[in-house]
This record gives structure tokens, sequence and C-alpha cells, in this order.
């Protein structure tokens, strides 16, 4: 099992691209039970690594709920990065 | 690079751009915060080792040898805090439900990396700090305040983060600052050890300007709460195994007994206790800084530690305390309004500021 942090940045090598809410669903079975398994900690750690150039934003707007949703991606320096310092 | 797509609902862009802005502006408060924080656990620690024990020690009956006072209890004051930095760190890792992710981190390349930051940020930087505090008092904090400059320029070779001709004028302006506080220190009655001291600031200021570099970058990859319990946990073992044994064997002190009279000394161990918790937040602070704003403007934050520094220690030690000696000189005041400029330069062009006007 990887650190959440991990496996967040690391499903954005997999997908075309996604938000938080895309991210938590995808995380839920195996980390549903952490405490830092939640909604702004989720969005912190996609925006830092935004901040830090692994992600890069593609597109946002607003959900059903009117919640905002912004969608990121890895490009490919991001995912190389990504995939260079954490292993499967 | 892909651009991003903007939204034709207008709710949405001012929610996007509330995000971004909230984002950037907690990143700031955090950088900032943590340079107060130094202050406290630069103040803390200087009056744990003031008292009890330490006032022995420092005495001139303690039996030490010059090297043992200049370097061993150096080194046991920095294992001190960095160990109650450790389990203050453990702690509240337990509490928010993060061990299972600090174990697993730890065995991973980043989290070695971290390990790597925290030997020459812990043992390395906090004994070249403590050394340099003790021979020519907080004026060294100043001076170890340029790390923002070496953590820049190597962010920029080794992470391509921006550094513009804008940047570098605000850390320059930053540095100047430092010196400023720095220079009057010099023109006060000196210590005999001032030069040296001095020296040693400027090791402390090279090494955490690597370890903010590097901790920072690795920090968009670990939670920085697993990430600074990695940092203090390394620290504090570092200290304790290799750095005082080390220094004992050298200078021949009882080392074993001393540190057991540093950690049970009830009196200075309470200013221990806060000045590890003082180190646990502003290095959580700082790497968490950091990584939301770039190495280059969350370092110049983290660098108003350069007035907080001298300003706690003035505070704890020299007004709530009474001890002589640790007045702030009033040019300190003028050298921190100029370092709240240089980080504006680094953070924004004040250009700008007009620009918008213009627009109304």
């Amino acid at each position: 099992m990887k650190p959440l942090n991990y496996a967040i940045l690391k499903y954005f090598t997999t997908v075309k691209e996604a938000c938080a809410n895309d991210v938590m669903d995808a995380l839920k079975g195996q980390y549903g039970d952490f405490k830092a398994f939640n909604k702004k900690a989720v969005v912190s750690a996609i925006m830092t690594a935004e901040a830090n150039a692994l992600l890069e934003e593609t597109r946002f707007d607003m959900d059903g709920n009117n919640e905002l949703r912004v969608y990121y991606r890895a490009h490919a320096e991001g995912a190389s990065t990504i995939n260079k310092y954490i292993k499967d | 690079m892909m651009q991003a797509s903007v939204s034709g609902n207008p709710a949405a862009v001012a929610a996007k751009r509330k995000l971004s802005s909230d984002f950037f502006k907690k990143g700031i408060v955090i950088a900032l915060l943590s340079g107060f924080l130094y202050g406290l656990y630069a103040a803390f620690m200087t009056l744990g080792m003031s008292v009890g024990i330490w006032e022995h020690w420092y005495g001139e009956d303690s039996g030490l040898s010059v090297f043992a006072v200049f370097y061993l209890l150096a080194a046991i004051g920095a294992a001190t805090t960095d160990t109650c930095s450790a389990a203050w760190a453990l702690s509240i890792a337990a509490i928010r439900g993060r061990i299972g992710d600090f174990v697993r981190t730890i065995k991973t390349k980043p989290g070695l990396v971290m390990v790597c930051g925290a030997l020459i940020g812990g043992p390395l930087a906090s004994t070249a700090f403590v050394v340099g505090l003790q021979q020519a008092g907080g004026i060294v904090v100043p001076i170890s305040a340029l790390c923002p400059a070496v953590g820049a320029i190597l962010a920029r070779f080794l992470f391509k983060q921006q550094l513009n001709a804008r940047m570098m004028l605000g850390i320059a302006i930053c540095i100047t600052a430092s010196f400023m506080i720095g220079l009057t220190g010099l023109e006060e009655e000196a210590p005999p050890g001032l030069m040296i001291g001095i020296f040693f600031g400027f090791i402390a200021a090279v090494c955490w300007g690597i370890e903010g570099c590097v901790c920072g970058y690795g920090t968009s990859l670990i939670d920085p709460e697993v990430g600074i319990t990695i940092r203090q946990v390394t620290a504090g073992m570092s200290n304790l195994i290799i750095l005082v044994p080390l220094f004992g064997m050298i200078s021949g002190a009882d080392t074993f007994g001393m540190l057991g009279q540093s950690f049970t000394d009830g009196y200075a161990m309470i200013w221990f206790a806060l000045a590890g918790l003082s180190a646990y937040l502003t290095f959580m602070f700082w790497y968490k800084g950091n990584a939301m704003c770039g190495a280059a403007l969350g370092m110049s934050c983290n660098g108003t530690f350069s007035f907080w520094g001298p300003f706690c220690v003035w505070i704890l030690l020299g007004v709530i305390m009474g001890f002589e000696g640790w007045g702030m000189p009033p040019i300190a005041w003028l050298a921190a309004i100029i370092m709240v400029v240089g980080i504006f330069t680094i953070s924004m062009n004040p250009l700008d500021l007009f620009k918008k006007k213009e627009h109304v």
C-alpha cells in the first residue's frame, strides 16, 4: 500500500484528467478509513502538486451541487517525475 | 504544456479565482508563520541552555574543555531540542492518523531524500547554528537567514523553479536587511567569538538552504505532516546517536552522563519542550510554505525569522526573564520593514498595483 499522497499523484498518471471528487471516488476503497482522506486535504495535495509543476489545470466548471470542480492532468514531464519517484 | 480552458460560467470563474487566491495567500501566511515560530524556537532553546545544569556547564568551574563547551554543549542542546521535537511530531502524527504513512513513506525514494535533507539541516545546520548563537549571540540569527538565497538559487537549477530579475532583487533586499541587523551587532560591544560565530551562522545558512530546497520539493510528493515527522525523527536520532557521541569522544567528556542530566533537568526541559514544539511547527510550515508558493517566495517569507529571532530572544530572555545583553538594536526594526518590502518584491510586481488601478 502506498502513502495517501503518493496514491493521489499516481492516480493522475493513469487518467487523462481528474478532479478532486474523481480522485476520492477512485481511492475510497483503499483509503476511505484514513483520517487524512477528506476533500480539503485532497484539494490541497493536488494544488501543491500544481504549484510544483507536477500537475496542470485543464478546465473548471460547477457541478450539480453548485460546487466548483477543477480538473487537472499530469503533463508528460510531471508524469515522468511522479513515476520516477513513486514506483508501483 | 496545455492551456486551461476558461469556463463560461461567471460563478465558476469567480469561485476558481477565489480558490487560487486563497491557496496562494494561505501559502504566504504559513511561510510567514514559520518565520515567527522560528523566533520562538531560537528563544526557547537559548533560554533552556541558559538555566539549570546549563548554567553550570557554561560557567567557569564546569571542568569542561574549551572544545566541549564550544561544540559538545551545542550538540547536546540541539539534540535535546530535536528529540523533544521528534516526540511532538510522532505524537501529533499518531493523533492525526499519519503514523502508517510515516512508516510507508520513509522507505521510499522521496522519503530517503527527506532523510538526507534532514541530516544536512538537522545535526549539521543545528549544531553550526547553536555554536554560532553561543559564540556571537542573537546576531547569528539574521546571518543564518541568508538561506533563502541559497535555496532559491538551488531550486532554479535543480527544479527549474522561476527566478527572474525581480525575484533576485527581492532576495538581495532581504539579504541587505539581514546584514543591516548583523552589522549593528558588530558596532556594539562584540563578544569574543563574534567572527567564528558568524562563520558558523553562514554554514547553517548554506545547510538550511540545501534542506529547504530539497525537502520543500519533497513535500510536493509527501504530505508535509509526514515529511516533518521524518525530518524531526531523523534530526533527533542522528544528533543523539552520531553527533553527540562523536563530540563526546573527541572532548573526553562524560557524554551519556551529560545527556542524562540535560533530559532530567526539569526546569530547563520545560523550555526545551516548548523549543521542540516550536521547531516542529516552524519546520512543518517552512516545508509546507515552500511547497505551496515555491522555494524563492516560501524561503523569503520564512527569512523574516532574522527579525523574529532576535525579537523573541529579546522579549523572552531580556524583557520577561530579565537577563542582560539580549537587547534588540533599533535599526533591526527598520531592517524588518525593508525585509517585508523584499518579500513583496519577490511575490509580486509592484507595478501591477498601479496597472490594476488604471483598469478600474
